[in-house]
């Protein structure tokens, strides 16, 4: 704690402006976003849990959409803040987890457990089921880590294109593995899986959101502990163990990181691409490069990023739903083509 | 400020046939001794063995073989924290992720403090010290690769700031800068580690400055520390062996002896340039 406010003070430090306004965004956004949609809203409906009436649109709102907006929100902030953490280990703005294959490894070992996870010769106990598919995609997701961190680290060492190529090669790997568990599956495995690997927030909970919100309040405390040391990895490494830090510890630390974050969000909303890209990259844009404010403003970027995009794919053909994947990839394409444009005398 | 005496007395930086093999190549073994507020250069052919001297001196590569002791301790019973209070390391180059503001950067010195009230003062004093005060609140990507080097040479002097009988290591601190620039620097960096005590550890490929900057030269070549002598003219006959060049001397009207190389008849290829093109 000390170590992220001992240092060199930032310029909003004593206002509490940002924070305030940030809180007021979201909670608005948040409100908002549960009010529209196909089925409309009114404010007796808020109140709906104070007199235990529930008529048909107060569970719509209390029991789909709000714990639907608030896992986007919190999703959201989970692959941003998984972004900025990806990109600073890497040292590379273009270094996000979904173009490095991450989210199709966790995506990958999601398929494989959803198809085969009752083919298998012993019987899951129950209680486990419902954390099978966070933990399965939690390990796909830190073997592509692991990998990538070789590869940044030994194959092709500090070159983002060596990074993004390895990319391609898991991204297609795991393109190959979905497509063979869509070929094996059931009808109605299938139907699971196709929602699943587009990305969709409609599986929202009260529980997942409860789940997600710890994590992510973990992740924040952790994050603000780390910022500091992050900062000096931009240096590189060398330059970071030259100045104190423990960069061998801050990789496995940010990896493990990483690979929890982006695993459970795969594992709760499917396959969402960019948003890890698009958040780190906007607060950077608005804020600086200071790890002490990226890497927390990027989940609520993130989040915001997610809710509004969220809140199109349920309205824009309401009442039909396009799922949010294909949103924030249409979204999310052109941004990366842009970076890249940005960024191209440093490729290679 | 009061140092205890064995500080003073005990070598800062000892190696003992220090040795590693990197891949195919024999590293070794090196042996000396530095004391502090000493100012060494280290001076050798490209790819003589000069920067894996200084980067096992740093701990950023481990000796296979020999001793390596900073104030009388292992350097790898160190932790990095620990190590960041000693020694500090301005590599050859240092290319900055994203963009950071400059007094980000030459904060990151001590980023390893857990405590640090007087960070700022530190931080615009080491600016003003490395000739980059007026760079403060630029962004790093919209420097110039010496207005870079200053920033990070302020690092170092952040770094240490506060400490007594520290190392400072820099790979050819001053290859990116204009010469008038590089004296200056040179100057401060000298004001720096004798205000403090810190050892100078420095490899440099302008035989002038190590003659005039500092006290003592190690001379490296084919992964072999060959000789050590102090910076006088004295040590034209090993500088000329090291190189395999002929130097001549010459001593201006101001007193000061400069050191340039003589080019004889046995290069011809170089000799038949007309003068201008001969840059």
């Amino acid at each position: 704690m000390q170590r992220f406010s001992g240092f060199i003070p930032r310029t909003d430090r004593g206002n509490a402006w940002p924070a305030l306004s940030l809180a007021i965004i979201t909670l608005a956004s948040l409100l908002l976003a549960s009010s529209v949609g196909a089925v409309p809203i009114s404010w007796q409906d808020w109140l709906a849990p104070l007199h235990a009436s529930h008529t048909g649109n107060s569970y719509v709102l209390w029991e789909l959409r709000l714990p639907r907006t608030l896992l986007a929100l919190l999703a959201g902030g989970m692959l941003g803040v998984a972004g900025a953490l990806a990109q600073g280990l890497f040292r590379n703005p273009l270094a996000d987890p979904g173009l490095l294959g991450v989210n199709s490894g966790a995506a990958c070992a999601a398929a494989l457990t959803i198809v085969f996870a009752d083919s298998l010769p012993w019987a899951w106990p129950a209680g486990l089921r419902p954390w099978l598919l966070p933990l399965t995609a939690f390990g796909g997701a830190l073997l592509v880590c692991l990998t990538l961190d070789r590869v940044a680290r030994w194959v092709t060492p500090g070159s983002i294109a060596g990074l993004l190529l390895t990319g391609i090669a898991l991204n297609a790997i795991a393109v190959a593995v979905l497509g063979l568990c869509t070929y094996l599956s059931t009808d109605e495995q299938l139907r699971s899986l196709s929602f699943w690997t587009l990305g969709s927030l409609a599986g929202a909970s009260w529980i997942i959101a409860g789940i997600a919100l710890t994590m992510l309040l973990m992740t924040y405390w952790q994050v603000r502990r780390l910022a500091n040391a992050m900062n000096a990895l931009a240096l590189g490494e060398a330059a970071a163990a030259h100045v104190g830090i423990e960069v061998a510890a801050l990789r496995t630390r940010t990896i493990l990181m990483v690979a929890l974050l982006v695993g459970a969000a795969v594992a709760w909303c499917g396959m969402i691409s960019f948003v890890s890209l698009i958040a780190p990259h906007l607060v950077r844009t608005l804020h600086g490069a200071d790890q002490r404010r990226v890497l927390p403003l990027s989940i609520f970027f993130g989040g915001l990023l997610l809710l509004v995009a969220d809140t199109l794919a349920r309205t824009l053909a309401s009442p039909a739903e396009i799922p949010v994947g294909i949103f924030t990839a249409l979204l999310g394409g052109p941004f990366f083509l842009m970076l890249l444009n940005q960024s191209r005398e440093r490729i290679g | 400020m009061n140092a205890p005496l064995n500080l003073i007395n005990q070598p800062l930086l000892v190696m003992e046939a220090a040795s590693l093999r990197l891949g195919r190549r024999h590293f070794g073994p090196y042996t000396l001794s530095l004391h502090a507020g000493e100012r060494v250069a280290v001076l050798g052919p490209s790819g003589a063995g000069k920067s894996t001297l200084l980067k096992l001196a740093a701990r950023e590569l481990h000796h296979s073989a020999g001793h390596i002791s900073l104030l009388g301790r292992d350097i790898r019973h160190y932790s990095l924290r620990e190590m960041s209070r000693r020694r500090a390391v301005l590599a050859q180059t240092t290319h900055v992720a994203f963009g950071m503001q400059t007094e980000l950067v030459v904060s990151l010195g001590r980023a390893a403090l857990e405590m640090d009230p007087h960070l700022t003062t530190i931080v615009h004093s080491a600016m003003q010290l490395a000739h980059a005060a007026h760079l403060a609140g630029r962004n790093m990507d919209q420097l110039s690769g010496g207005e870079q080097a200053r920033i990070h040479l302020a690092r170092i002097f952040a770094q240490l700031w506060d400490i007594e009988h520290g190392l400072v290591m820099m790979d050819e601190p001053l290859a990116a800068l204009d010469p008038g620039l590089q004296g200056e620097l040179l100057d401060s960096m000298q004001s720096y580690a004798e205000a403090r005590g810190h050892a100078l550890l420095a490899i440099l490929h302008d035989i002038n400055q190590a003659l005039h900057g500092f006290d003592r030269l190690l001379l490296v070549s084919d992964g072999q520390l060959k000789n050590q002598v102090n910076a006088d003219l004295h040590a034209l006959p090993a500088l000329q062996s090291l190189y395999g060049i002929q130097l001549g001397s010459l001593v201006t009207p101001e007193g000061q002896a400069v050191v340039y190389h003589q080019k004889t008849p046995a290069r011809p290829s170089r000799a038949s340039y007309p003068s201008h093109l001969n840059s």
